[in-house]
């Protein structure tokens, strides 16, 4: 909301200087957001002579100005017919931005070119009148600044109110706040209503009589409109305003429109009061009904659009049909049209819910739905009205009916709260003392009696709709007090450890592990495009197709949330690619989104662990060209992460083509410890790299990280160091091409658990000398007893057993 | 036998002296100890010494052969040691073969470091739903249906009545229903708006922060957050609290920090103000105590939240919070 300084004063002195009343407000609670003078748009119109005026060769009605602007003359083109030599008159130059909106560039008239504009008062927002230009005093400085030469300044503020205080949606309530801070007070406008007579009069018996003569407002839904305030002005002339309203209301940002209209508006910025102004003779019979719409009613709105309304929504009726959608807007059959003559004001209270759901399904967001939905003065409707029609009986020369129509259904609740004082010291941590606390409440119009030496009867002003209970009190205590005056105290905090969860701690570990092994944290949006599961190839029947969507989303990669991390990663690679960051070794924690097929529920959170691998292993570097990561790269980081969080009996085993649709058939993994699937290993399909444009290979990872927190062990217990010494053989065993090596070693351990200490597999080799369909496999067994040296001998007879059952079991041969 | 074993100690010194390569020290190894040597010789001759002068003679010519031995073997390994440093040179300013260490995301070092503050302020760190109901991220918070402090968030919806959280305070409710005062508890995780700019992204990352307890008040909350603050800026940081509107805390608070780009001259971050908006913060209401079951007239408690980019972006000098989640290698390699 805008506030300006000039308007403020009306209702108050203001001492300070505008840059410390923006910071007083701020402590206050009314956040200023922007300080700035609303005439700072005439920094381009400076004072300027004329110096020569001579007609225009190619247009009977213009002139060709020279205009002296201050140290250099310019030519301008002007139609105005009051413009003459050496007469002193505003020059706006390029770039200066009217208030009409338009913009003036340096321009060519008919063949003549001009580079300023002598302005009239209207184009510069300075005055209504006149289509000449603006003549100004011959003892101005020429060049001056038009604002400066003429002492037009007014501070505006911008104040972004909380929803909280709808009280403060108006200069009043704006001034309300000031004398709390400033200690002094509002002068609240006189308001004199001179009502004619009741009784009728001979020579105008048109206007003469109660209002209850003429017309009457039936409430017919109390709930949703409490109270509805009207009175009626007949013998009124649509016209403009005078400058001084039009004025007023330009400063804080709104349009003049028509005197009635404008008044409304007025008195809504000086109270917060919506009114809204029907053209009485346009009401049928004359009178105005409350009620709730029904379900696909029509009805037309002021901007001339077509609304299908719903229950819950409140309309104005006359005696036949709908005029107004209550507290948004009017409609367009009974608006104020320049004819008008007689017109009902209304000054109503409506609840404010209603008003909000009403203002979000029409999607019409006015100032009037602004300030009732979020709760009006139900105490001030009248206040206000009477504010409205003596200021139409000053500007419009109307004439006001004798009495106001009140219909007031559902009075206010008594709002009595009960302060004790002591629990206020206490909730804030200051020692404030009774009367200043009564005195504190009482600067900002609560009413307060001392019930005992601690508590006091406190009754909100009715403005004060956010004021409930003994908690909000003591917000306002604390804010005039000042938040900053609060001595700054500290919790008795009991000496506990408080070391985080296994889940916190563990992930830490993890993100830090990771680190080292050479990955860097992403961190992706949670939400992906609905059509990454098309991307990673899921069958059809996939459960995870089922996705929690986003109603409303912002764009449609961000329009479901995530079932997996790699579509993230694979973005990321994307997006890293395409700035050239071509090796990535990338790791993210975070939770995936299960839908659990029931409507309205929440889904299964479940945090995976995911890393992906692409480009380089080793870097190109001057001793080495850039060696490729691949398959064996990834499973090495994987190994070394479970190892180092004590995770031991971790197996890989090959996944049959289809079971994970997003890797490469042949080069996936599931990685399984203890028999219970953990996650996935595995080469990037090339289709799914083609569905992400991505042209180099990819190796990714996925680990369950609420799985592996049950795995991980707590403790870790030393083994021993080995007193005897260790020897070891070598075995080269020729076997079928697609026999898993880890089958071998697993053979070997079983064979022998007690002696075999380690296994190396140290080599792999396919090709000539060996058959086409076999690979040898070389291994290096470290035998070792944990309670004597082995003798060769034994060692021997062992490995030749080993080797023999190796034979057996994997029907290999040795070399040759 | 002329010479005194003396003499012969003197001589051989001096000779090691002169030598000069291991190959004359091994020749002179030889010319003394070897068995024809002169020592070895001497060592001989002692047989033919009269009976009484043996024993000292021996014990004298041992020791001489010892010493001399040392001496030997001692000057060798000296040379071998130099003669292995030859005159070849390495490239010294090649760039060392690349180990890689990854980095931790930025937002993920902040989000520690917050956490680790806090824990030493007797802090629990807890955890909640992403995707949460509407009753804990409003409804619980005394944020009503058709409230305009709803304005407040742009939410994302799943369902009418599944959205995702706005922010980290549904932890509170669901903390304070689970476990009874005195709870002290920071709540890290991320959050989500209907909102993407300069300033925002749709997902950011809030740490919600709460402590309830019989004996509480406004001002312990200013002196946990001024800590807090001095420990993550630098304790010359300046801090103001400003009323502000939160509807589940009441008294609720702003908390400005003077600007840590401009030191409060005013600058583009600060709007020209000098004051950096931080923490929101305030007295838990106790529409929240009632809706967790908990005596309003025994507890009270106080409450913040925070956003991590925010702090992220002023401790490092970052003008665009879409950085954190375009996830630029050059980008992220920096912290
Ligand atoms: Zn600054």
């Amino acid at each position: 909301m805008k506030v300006s300084l000039s308007w403020l004063k009306d209702y108050i002195p203001i001492k300070m200087d505008a840059e410390d009343l923006a910071e007083a407000l701020t402590m206050a609670g009314l956040e200023v957001e922007a300080v700035s003078d609303r005439y700072n748009y005439l920094d381009t119109v400076v004072v300027g002579r004329v110096v020569e005026v001579n007609p225009h060769p190619n247009a009977n009605k213009l002139k060709l100005c020279s205009v002296d602007i201050g140290g250099q003359t310019i030519p301008v083109v002007c139609g105005a017919p009051n413009t003459k030599k050496d007469m002193l008159a505003p020059c706006a130059l390029p770039g200066t931005c009217f208030p009409n909106g338009i913009i003036l560039e340096q321009s060519n008239i008919r063949g003549e070119v001009s580079k300023g504009m002598l302005c009239s008062p209207v184009e510069l927002g300075l005055g209504i009148s006149g289509s000449g230009i603006m003549e100004l005093k011959q003892n101005l400085a020429v060049g001056d600044k038009l604002h400066h030469a003429l002492g037009l300044s007014d501070t505006v503020f911008e104040i972004d109110l909380t929803p909280n205080r709808p009280d403060c949606l108006s200069i009043i309530g704006t001034a309300r706040e000031i004398a709390a801070f400033q200690k002094t007070k509002v002068s609240y406008p006189e308001i004199n209503v001179s009502e004619p007579l009741a009784e009728p009069l001979a020579e105008s018996p048109d206007t003469a009589g109660d209002i209850s003569n003429f017309s009457s407002v039936t409430i017919i839904d109390p709930d949703l409109c409490p109270r509805y305030s009207a009175r009626l002005v007949f013998d009124i002339k649509i016209e403009p305003s005078p400058f001084w309203l039009q004025d007023r209301l330009v400063s804080v940002g709104l349009k003049p429109i028509n005197n009635i209209v404008d008044i409304t508006n007025f008195v809504m910025m000086e109270t917060g009061q919506p009114l809204h102004a029907f053209d009485f003779d346009r009401l049928a019979e004359n009178r105005i009904v409350v009620r709730a719409a029904e379900e696909g009613e029509q009805f037309t709105t002021l901007d001339q659009k077509e609304r299908i309304l719903s229950t819950g929504m409140l309309l104005i009726c006359d005696g036949e049909k709908p005029v107004a959608l209550a507290g948004v807007m009017g409609g367009m059959n009974s608006e104020i049209e320049d004819s008008t003559t007689r017109i009902l004001l209304e000054s109503a209270y409506f609840d404010p819910i209603c008003i909000r759901k009403t203002s979000k399904k029409t999607g019409l967001a006015t100032d009037a739905s602004h300030r009732f939905e979020r709760g009006t003065d139900l105490g001030g409707t009248v206040k206000a009205l009477n504010r409205a029609v003596q200021l139409i009986s000053e500007i419009c020369g109307g004439k006001i009916i004798h009495g106001i129509i009140d219909e007031y259904p559902k009075p206010a609740p008594e709002r009595i709260i009960t302060l004790s004082v002591d629990a206020s010291n206490r909730r804030l941590g200051t020692s404030l003392s009774q009367d200043e606390i009564e005195q504190y409440l009482k600067s900002i119009e609560f009413a307060v009696e001392k019930i005992d030496d601690d508590k006091l009867r406190v009754v909100p002003p009715s403005f004060r709709v956010d004021i409930n209970r003994f908690e909000d009190l003591t917000e306002e205590i604390a804010r005039l007090y000042g938040y900053n005056n609060i001595e700054t105290t500290f919790p008795l905090i009991p000496a506990e450890a408080r070391p985080p969860s296994k889940k916190i701690e563990l992930r830490n570990r993890i993100k830090q592990l990771m680190t080292c092994l050479g990955f860097t944290e992403a961190i992706n949006y949670s939400f992906i495009n609905k059509l990454s599961c098309d991307r990673l190839e899921l069958k059809a029947d996939d459960p995870k197709r089922l996705m929690m969507d986003v109603l409303n989303p912002i764009s449609e990669d961000q329009a479901t949330m995530r079932i997996s991390l790699i579509p993230g990663l694979l973005e990321t690679m994307q997006y890293n690619i395409s700035v050239q960051n071509r090796n990535l070794k990338l790791f993210e924690i975070g939770n995936v989104f299960f839908h659990t097929g029931q409507k309205d529920s929440l889904p299964d959170e479940v945090e995976i662990l995911s890393g992906l691998w692409t480009g380089a292993r080793v870097d190109a570097y001057w001793g080495s060209k850039e060696i490729s990561c691949d398959f064996y790269d990834l499973k090495g980081a994987v190994e070394e992460l479970l190892r180092n969080l004590g995770i031991i009996n971790t197996t890989f085993t090959a996944i049959e083509p289809d079971a994970c649709c997003y890797t490469k058939p042949g080069y996936s993994a599931r990685i399984i410890v203890d028999d219970s699937l953990i996650g996935l290993l595995g080469e990037i399909h090339p289709l799914v790299l083609r569905n992400y444009d991505l042209k180099q290979k990819a190796y990714v990872f996925e680990l369950d990280f609420d799985k592996l927190i049950g795995i991980v062990p707590d403790i870790k217990l030393a083994k021993p160091i080995p007193k005897f010494p260790a020897t070891s053989r070598d075995i080269t065993l020729i076997v079928d091409k697609d026999i898993e090596a880890m089958n071998i070693l697993k053979m070997v351990e079983i064979l022998n658990e007690n002696l075999v200490e380690n296994l190396h597999l140290f080599d792999v080799y396919e090709g000539s000398p060996i058959p086409a369909g076999k690979k040898s496999i070389s291994l290096r067994i470290t035998y070792r007893s944990a309670f004597e040296t082995l003798e060769d001998e034994m060692i021997n007879s062992l490995h030749k057993d080993i080797t023999g059952r190796l034979i057996k079991e994997f029907d290999a041969i040795l070399p040759a | 036998m002329d010479k005194t074993i003396e003499q012969i100690k003197e001589d051989a010194l001096k000779e090691l002296e002169a030598a000069s390569g291991p190959e004359s020290i091994k020749a002179l190894s030889v010319c003394y100890l070897g068995r024809k040597g002169l020592v070895t010789q001497f060592l001989r001759s002692i047989s033919s010494l009269p009976q009484e002068k043996r024993a000292d003679a021996g014990k004298k010519a041992n020791e001489v052969k010892k010493l001399l031995d040392t001496a030997f073997k001692k000057a060798l390994k000296q040379l071998e040691a130099e003669s292995a440093v030859s005159d070849d040179r390495i490239d010294v300013s090649l760039p060392g073969r690349v180990v890689k260490r990854g980095s931790l995301h930025p937002i993920t070092q902040i989000t520690q470091e917050i956490c680790d503050i806090f824990s030493r302020l007797g802090f629990d760190i807890a955890e909640g739903p992403e995707v949460e109901t509407d009753y804990y991220n409003f409804e619980a918070l005394n944020i009503p249906k058709n409230h305009p402090a709803r304005d407040m968030q742009d939410t994302f919806y799943i369902s009418k009545n599944i959205v995702l959280r706005t922010h980290t305070s549904p932890t509170q409710p669901r903390i304070m229903e689970k476990r009874k005062p005195p709870l002290r508890v920071i709540a890290p995780g991320k959050v989500y708006r209907c909102d993407s700019d300069l300033t925002h992204t749709p997902m950011f990352q809030q740490v919600e922060g709460f402590l309830v307890d019989k004996k509480s008040s406004f001002g312990d909350l200013k002196g946990i957050l001024t800590t807090f603050i001095h420990k993550i800026f630098d304790d010359q940081t300046r801090l103001r609290f400003r009323p502000s509107f939160f509807p589940f805390t009441e008294p609720s608070a702003e908390i400005d920090i003077g600007c840590v780009m401009c030191r409060g001259k005013g600058c583009r971050v600060c709007s020209q103000t000098g004051w950096l908006e931080i923490i929101g913060a305030g007295m838990v209401h106790p529409a929240l105590f009632e809706n967790v079951g908990y005596d309003t007239k025994l507890y009270t408690g106080f409450a913040f939240g925070m956003g991590i980019e925010r702090i992220a972006m002023l401790k490092y000098g970052i003008d665009d919070i879409r950085k954190f989640y375009e996830n630029d290698l050059r980008f992220l390699k920096q912290f």
